[in-house]
């Protein structure tokens, strides 16, 4: 296994150009600048900007895939003109959304109206400081992660309404309205489907979690909590069947009917971010994070990055399954879904839970296996 | 792919079923779009190339673009400068007024070459111009890419209608059935000054001025102030423009039956 990270990618880096500006400087000003302090910060600081462009970059990907994929669901071929495949068609969308002058509706609150983009902008990409995407990965070396990422990923719903209220039109306040209203009827289920996940491995920390997955991936044995899981999370992300915020047809773009120009990109953006997000949550709690199973050659997990290779494919494919859902089922009413939440998600997910204690109490599986810490 | 997209699938009552039908469906759709999708790349690939007209059906067994629709296909006008007469009977002809006679180079000092400029900002390719021409030389093409930044361009002048003509598009030469103009160009002996205007501008050349006799002036009456000519048509080669009949200063001239 090679022992190149990211995190020692970008500490060479800083390693490199912190010594090539020593070099330049003399006496006690060589030793200030040349000491690990120095290295160590600008290090972080390169991987927090690294971090930050890969994730841009991926939403803008994602956009792109998501794109072909629909495309392909529904008979057409997506974007195909700028770039190979249509590959750049969302930096060109992305520089035109840029140049756009951003109008504010004169009776909207300002306050409200340019802090709830940005906030929900922030918001989500604050997670991804705390999602381990490799082993090695100690940016989201913190005990209580899996908790703080989904305490991040509800705060939208909060800066949803607060700029669909300043906005000042019932279009958009309506779908602030629907997302709080969505919010609470998912959050319950899908915590209590991360609950399942925590009982097995018995951690709060997404490392430990991806970790205890390394004799089976969680998805076998909790496949209810899966369900439930992937399902909430749908309605988290707010994409179809469950974008009722947005409802394109009923509410003329939902919240962010008054935004534009940037703002809007900001919304887009954020969209993604969270899908993303969603999507790696996924595939952290239940496919095993990075890991692959013993029986892959080793040379598939041997090369360079590989874990963060092998984690991006599985994200790619699960966000493939959020658009094949997408693609095929039509969006459900504000009743079918508040019911569907509480009638039917929160007890397949307190059956998820019970489930998880048997399996702890059972320690070891049959076909599947032992929970490491678990005594297996 | 008709037969299993129908519309009266209903959604199951079944919640796993509810998700997992129009899944499935989707999903045969995904794999039916990467084998052979039912869209082409448009400028890259375009329906006149037969390799698509074939591969891209509609419905089992009818390809898109043959037969009856594509053959009769009505688009940009070709024209045939060299045989144009300058009759004027695709302007008259024209609901949208979007013809407007222009001068090209190629006629004589004394009557103008003028041949038919198309604003198709305007056109409704109705094709009537088309059908009206009696020399066969406006035809409408299989060209339909007329975008353009700018709205003058969508002018396009007898030359620019010649550059098509000469691409040798498949080319679709309107002629409705209907029964043929009877009629002919009459004349109004008494009020015709001979002025020669009608032959002057009639595009085939078919009038001539004949010499009649002046009769003799009985006493006390003035005879009028004339040229001792009158038109005669040849019928046969009237196109029934109707040119001689707008330009006679006297309004002598007229259609009517010979019968
Ligand atoms: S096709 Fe019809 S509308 Fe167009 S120029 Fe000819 S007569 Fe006019
Ligand atoms: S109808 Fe034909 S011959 Fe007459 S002016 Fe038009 S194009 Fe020329
Ligand atoms: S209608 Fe008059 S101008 Fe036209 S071809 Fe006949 S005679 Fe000539």
């Amino acid at each position: 296994m090679s022992n190149v990270t990211l995190y020692s990618i970008s500490y060479d880096l800083s390693h490199a150009v912190v010594f090539a500006v020593g070099s330049l400087a003399y006496g006690s000003w060589r030793a200030a600048i040349d000491s690990n302090a120095v290295v160590t910060t600008i290090a972080v600081l390169v991987f927090a900007v690294i971090l930050l462009a890969a994730s841009m970059l991926n939403t803008i990907v994602l956009i792109w895939y998501e794109r072909k994929l629909l495309g392909r669901f529904m008979d057409r071929r997506g974007a195909m003109h700028v770039g190979y495949a249509g590959l750049l068609q969302n930096f060109a969308d992305g520089l035109k959304l840029f140049r756009k002058h951003t109008f504010a509706p004169r009776e909207a609150d300002d306050l409200g109206f340019y802090f709830g983009p940005t906030a929900y902008m922030v918001s989500s990409m604050l997670i991804f400081g705390i999602l381990p995407i490799s082993s090695g990965w100690n940016s989201g070396a913190l005990p209580l992660s899996l908790l703080l990422a989904l305490v991040i990923f509800s705060f939208a719903p909060l800066f949803i309404f607060v700029s669909a209220w300043s906005s000042n039109n019932k279009y958009s306040l309506m779908g602030g309205m629907r997302s709080a209203a969505q919010m609470i009827a998912y959050e319950v289920p899908l915590l209590l489907a991360v609950v399942a996940v925590v009982l097995v491995a018995g951690s709060f920390d997404l490392s430990t979690i991806v970790y205890e997955q390394q004799n089976y991936w969680f998805w076998g044995p909790l496949v209810v909590a899966l369900v439930v899981f992937v399902a909430a999370m749908l309605a988290e992300m707010e994409r179809i069947p469950f974008d009722l915020p947005e409802a394109e047809a009923e509410l003329v773009e939902g919240w962010n009917t008054e935004y534009g120009g940037m703002l809007f990109a900001f919304f887009m953006l954020a969209d993604y971010l969270r899908a993303l997000v969603g999507s790696i949550l996924v595939v952290l709690l239940f496919l095993g994070g990075w890991t692959l199973p013993t029986w892959v050659p080793s040379a598939a997990t041997s090369f360079p990055l590989a874990g963060i290779f092998w984690f991006m494919v599985k994200t790619y494919i699960v966000f493939g399954l959020f658009v094949w859902v997408r693609a095929s089922l039509p969006r459900v009413r504000t009743d079918q879904l508040l019911r569907v939440g509480w009638n039917r998600m929160i007890p397949l997910a307190l059956l998820s839970v019970f489930l998880a204690a048997l399996l702890v109490s059972a320690r070891c599986l049959p076909v599947f296996g032992c929970v490491p810490s678990l005594g297996g | 792919m008709t037969e299993e997209l129908t519309a009266t699938e209903k959604p199951s009552d079944n919640p796993v079923l509810y998700v997992a039908r129009p899944m499935a469906t989707a999903a045969r759709q995904f794999a039916k779009s990467l084998l052979r999708p039912s869209t082409i790349v448009y400028p890259y690939e375009r329906l006149e190339d037969p390799k698509f007209r074939e591969q891209v059906q509609v419905a089992s067994g009818k390809p898109i673009g043959v037969g009856a629709v594509w053959d009769n296909y009505r688009g940009v006008h070709a024209l045939n400068i060299a045989t144009c007469i300058s009759c004027n009977l695709c302007a008259f002809s024209c609901p949208d007024l979007c013809i407007e006679m222009v001068t090209v180079p190629g006629g004589d000092p004394k009557h103008a070459k003028k041949c038919p400029e198309i604003d198709y900002g305007k056109c409704s390719y109705c094709g009537f111009c088309s059908d009206a021409c009696p020399e066969g030389c406006l035809t409408m093409t299989t060209r339909y890419e007329l975008s353009t930044p700018k709205r003058s361009e969508m002018v396009y002048s007898p030359q620019k209608l010649y550059e098509v003509y000469r691409t040798k598009l498949p080319m679709n030469p309107i002629r409705l059935e209907r029964p043929a103009n009877e009629d002919s160009i009459l004349l109004d002996p008494p009020l015709c000054i001979g002025c020669n205007a009608c032959a002057r501008d009639c595009p085939t050349q078919c009038i001539t001025m004949l010499e009649i006799p002046k009769p003799t002036a009985k006493p006390g009456e003035k005879l009028p102030k004339r040229i001792w000519k009158e038109p005669v048509v040849n019928d046969s080669d009237c196109v029934r423009c109707g040119t001689c009949v707008s330009v006679c200063p006297k309004e002598c001239l007229f259609w009517g039956s010979r019968r």
